[in-house]
């Protein structure tokens, strides 16, 4: 019984963080080839060349940091990611955790992580980084609530706050179909959840890495890592909130879910490398006067469509 | 690999950026090698100093077309931009394998200024504002927010002269307060940059425009380069780099403007802000004038041009925006008159009036304009200002063409090796 | 028959061990002297709260406690850096106030609830192995208590939509900056209602910088 309660959910999420890590780096590096940086090394080797070489490089000090919220915001960040990673269904039965209120359990993922990365931010007592840090609570007190909007609308019609049920719900029509709003907004936040690409107002360029401009050697591989980690838990979340899970003919369900999670993360990891970086200002006022009023009519259009 | 830039470093800053082996990072505690890249006036030398010491270990240094510091063992000087990339892969290789040593800290590890006050964490002086922690000065609101009433603390300090979104060389010392910039001063102006030796040769005789104005699209390319690296578009900014590399009469805008404005650079991204007024576009002259509306282009005085039927492109606002369109502009038409003038083989007429991509040059070369940045960046968003630098060419144009500089030059860059070729 | 919910050892274990780390960091809340520290260190005991209701099979109160809490605390956070005068603790001067009167409420509030934790009869109506917390939760405040969490949310957002406006920088007479205030009575003169200038009192808008 702990084997299957404990240590087979452990090891399914320990695979799933490394493997999925290790995907976006790859996948990562073939989107910025194709888009025409200059890069040599196999695709598949260069990840781990790069751990290996943030591993031989020394953690660096700042003048008095908070050290211990400094270095353990990162592996913070990457147990976010990793609970994330445990309520996504791989099918019916196959799920590490499945909690009664999951849809809750990841709102509160994206809500801590909120945390943890002011705490990145904050901690290192360096100028650059807690602006960054500053700068992603603006931005994370915006998307918090189009993104709890946005699923509660998806678990309306599985009138359940289970991510199994909510799968299940959809084995007539997919909600990214039935709920056209919702998916678009939901990567929205995905971008903002992972401040990548567009929604990099915590790592950004104009503050020479933000939040990450201090960090170096191991800690700097587990916050790479761990960002990594989740988009690939916020891709898993996207496919069973709408794009129907482990639904899908002819072939077995958790294979379903992983090209599904595939698909997403090659729509975020593009828009991530096409689109420039919105400025602050612009990005919480698109969310509060645009993006939250859609996600009202998202959630209306949920309800309406339950009753119906 | 990070690199700290000095007189005429960008060339190789753009060298290296197209070399598939080296990557470059805007921090220094994410590179492995730093790159001095070009000749470092002395006055700079200590924050060299401070930046060399932030590299973390194990770390090389390597030197381009500059003296590297005696005291410092084991660092090789280098002075061949086509040896730079191979000798950087070789530094990192040697420094990982254990070959070479690390490079020894400069600076002693002891935190800059001593605690003051009679506490743990410095306070327990006398009254209110005790002690002096950290040998700083209490964050407190010193002056009224500009936005609204909000008044945050206020914090002053300075950022370097390596610092890479700014122009190579620059320091200033900035107030700000929460992400608004509230004062800046500029305190080291940029390194006069170089011009293509076209400009030059365009003072003492008649040129063919084709290649002068090729010469003025490749200087405007190169700043897009910067400000979209800056803006987080990367895959745009190679390409502008390209383009540049390889501009001949036959190439064409077209391709990069489409991307430019459906990736959403011209509403989405941070270059709100930071217009000109009349009297400043004046002082600053060139494109950022006639974006701001001055109708002023010292080629419209010359016949050459006036047969390839030239007339200035103006905007009208003259915030950043209009002046990255104004820019966009200025390059579409240096190419359209390139064609024209290879055509027709037109040459210049007037040798004392020449207008430089930087602003007209009369009697004297145009000037450094940093002193303007002191009077439009107060207000602006950090994203902002930061915008409004890349797009504002504030350094003065130096008394040597490019490439004519004895191989003393070399910019500083650091530079972060993460993986090299043969991984 | 009923069935007694029996608990194993690691229950016990669990709610010690969170029992204890919600009370340290509660004490760590009042012992640290910077206000960041000082709210995410409630945070922390907010979650061990929390992980201790789903223990108690509360799991939607226990998840949605996280939520909440990450998000209130940050901006606990943010406001108390934003509005005190000295949060990070390194000024010398005193930053608690009218200690005697809380210390001794803190200590007769503690003496209170020892005493009914320990002699109170808590009722022992085990929960059935069927229910489905989040579906009694949900039929409990849109059921019988509709009123009171409907009017109660209404409250909350007429409030939050007051405080916008009031903070809001364009007034309506105009923006803030240009000191909003009512058109005078006769074209061109004092504006209306506006209190006789004193001569001493003009601070010249340096009032709020009193330190």
């Amino acid at each position: 019984m702990i084997v299957e309660e404990l240590v087979l959910p452990v090891l399914m999420v320990f695979f799933m963080l490394a493997a999925g890590a290790y995907t976006v780096a790859v996948l990562d590096r073939v989107i910025a080839g194709a888009l025409g940086t200059p890069q040599t090394g196999s695709v598949w080797i260069a990840p781990l060349a790069r751990g290996a070489w943030l591993m031989t490089q020394h953690a660096n000090a700042t003048e008095a940091p908070d050290w211990r919220a400094w270095r353990l915001a990162p592996a913070l960040y990457l147990s976010l990611a990793a609970i994330g990673l445990a309520v996504v269904p791989w099918s019916g039965s196959l799920v590490a955790t499945d909690l009664v209120t999951s849809v809750v359990l990841w709102g509160s993922v994206e809500a801590l992580a909120t945390v943890v990365i002011f705490l990145h931010g904050w901690s290192a007592n360096a100028l650059f980084a807690l602006i960054g840090g500053y700068r992603y609570v603006a931005l994370g007190l915006s998307y918090i609530l189009i993104s709890m909007f946005v699923l509660i609308g998806v678990a309306l019609p599985a009138e359940s706050l289970q991510f199994t049920q909510v799968v299940a719900s959809q084995e007539e029509l997919w909600n990214v179909i039935r709920q056209p709003l919702g998916l678009p907004l939901f990567l929205i936040v995905g971008l903002g959840m992972t401040f990548w690409g567009p929604l990099n107002l915590a790592d950004s360029a104009d503050l020479a890495g933000g939040t990450a401009a201090e960090i170096s050697g191991p800690p700097r591989l587990v916050w790479d890592v761990a960002r990594a980690a989740m988009l690939v838990a916020f891709s898993g979340v996207a496919t069973s909130a709408f794009l129907g899970g482990w639904l899908g003919p002819w072939l077995p369900g958790p294979l379903w879910v992983a090209i599904k999670m595939l698909a997403v993360l090659l729509v975020l990891l593009l828009l991530g490398r096409l689109l420039p970086r919105l400025a602050p200002e612009r990005c919480v006022t698109l969310m509060w006067v645009i993006l939250l009023p859609l996600s009202f009519i998202d959630l209306v259009w949920a309800g309406v469509g339950a009753l119906l | 690999m990070f690199p700290v830039l000095g007189v005429q470093g960008d060339k190789a800053l753009r060298h290296l950026t197209l070399s598939p082996d080296i990557e470059l990072v805007d921090s220094p505690r994410h590179a492995s090698v730093l790159l001095v890249a070009g000749e470092i006036p002395a006055d700079r030398f200590e924050p060299l100093r401070r930046v060399h010491d932030q590299l973390p270990y194990p770390f090389t240094t390597l030197w381009f077309r500059c003296e590297p510091w005696p005291h410092l063992e084991n660092v090789t000087r280098i002075d061949d931009l086509d040896v730079l990339p191979a000798a950087l892969v070789t530094a990192y290789h040697e420094l990982m394998e254990g070959r070479r040593e690390s490079s020894p800290r400069i600076l002693l590890d002891k935190p800059p200024n001593p605690w003051e006050g009679a506490g743990d964490f410095g306070q327990g002086g006398e009254g209110m504002m005790g002690g002096v922690p950290y040998g700083r000065p209490m964050a407190m609101n010193m002056e009224d927010d500009i936005r609204d009433g909000l008044t945050l603390d206020s914090l002053t300090f300075r950022l370097g002269p390596f610092f890479f979104a700014f122009p190579p060389g620059m320091a200033a010392e900035i107030t700000l307060q929460g992400d608004l910039v509230q004062t800046w001063k500029t305190q080291r102006a940029p390194y006069p940059q170089s011009l293509d030796p076209v400009f030059f040769a365009a003072r003492k005789r008649l040129v063919p425009i084709a290649a002068l104005e090729l010469a003025r699209a490749r200087h405007h390319l190169y700043r897009l380069f910067h400000a979209l690296h800056l803006a987080g578009l990367e895959s745009a900014s190679l390409s502008a780099l390209r383009l540049a590399n390889n501009l001949s009469t036959t190439s064409t805008l077209d391709g990069l403007r489409r991307y430019l404005s459906r990736s959403g650079f011209f509403r989405l991204a941070a270059i709100k802000g930071g217009e000109l007024g009349p009297e400043q576009a004046r002082r600053i002259g060139g494109p950022a004038a006639r974006a701001a509306g001055l109708d002023e282009d010292l080629r419209s005085d010359d016949a050459g041009y006036r047969r390839l039927g030239f007339s200035p492109v103006c905007q009208a606002s003259g915030d950043t925006r209009a002046r990255w369109r104004q820019v966009l502009a200025e390059i579409d038409q240096s190419l359209q008159l390139a064609r024209q003038a290879e055509r027709d083989d037109v040459s210049t007429s007037e040798v004392d009036r020449i207008e430089t991509p930087r602003g007209p040059w009369l009697e004297k070369r145009p000037e450094d304009a940093s002193a303007l940045l002191d009077e439009i960046l107060p207000g602006q968003e950090w994203g902002d200002a930061l915008a409004t630098i890349a797009s504002l060419d504030v350094a003065a144009v130096a008394e040597a063409p490019l490439d004519t500089q004895t191989t003393g030059e070399s910019p500083i860059t650091e530079l972060s090796d993460d993986e090299g070729g043969p991984a | 028959m009923i069935e007694s919910m029996s608990h194993g050892i690691g229950v016990d274990i669990a709610f010690l061990l969170l029992a204890t780390l919600a009370v340290v960091t509660a004490w760590r809340v009042f012992r640290t002297d910077s206000m960041v520290r000082a709210s995410f260190f409630l945070l922390v005991s907010f979650i061990a709260v929390g992980v201790i209701m789903i223990l108690l099979a509360a799991e939607y109160l226990g998840v949605a406690m996280f939520f909440m809490m990450a998000v209130e605390m940050t901006v606990m956070a943010l406001f108390m850096v934003m509005f005190m005068m000295n949060p990070a603790g390194l000024n010398p001067m005193n930053m608690v106030h009218q200690e005697r009167i809380s210390i001794g409420a803190g200590v007769v509030s503690f003496l209170v609830l020892s005493v009914m934790a320990l002699l109170a009869v808590f009722p022992d109506r085990p929960v059935s192995a069927g229910l489905d917390p989040v579906r009694s939760l949900g039929n409990e405040m849109l059921g019988d208590s509709m009123l009171i969490f409907e009017s109660a949310g209404l409250v909350l957002l007429t409030t939050m939509i007051g405080v916008v406006v009031l903070s809001s920088h364009r007034g309506r007479y105009g923006a803030a900056t240009e000191g909003s205030l009512p058109p005078g009575l006769e074209s061109g003169g004092d504006p209306a209602g506006k209190p006789e200038e004193d001569e001493d009192d003009e601070d010249g808008g340096h009032h709020h910088h009193h330190h």
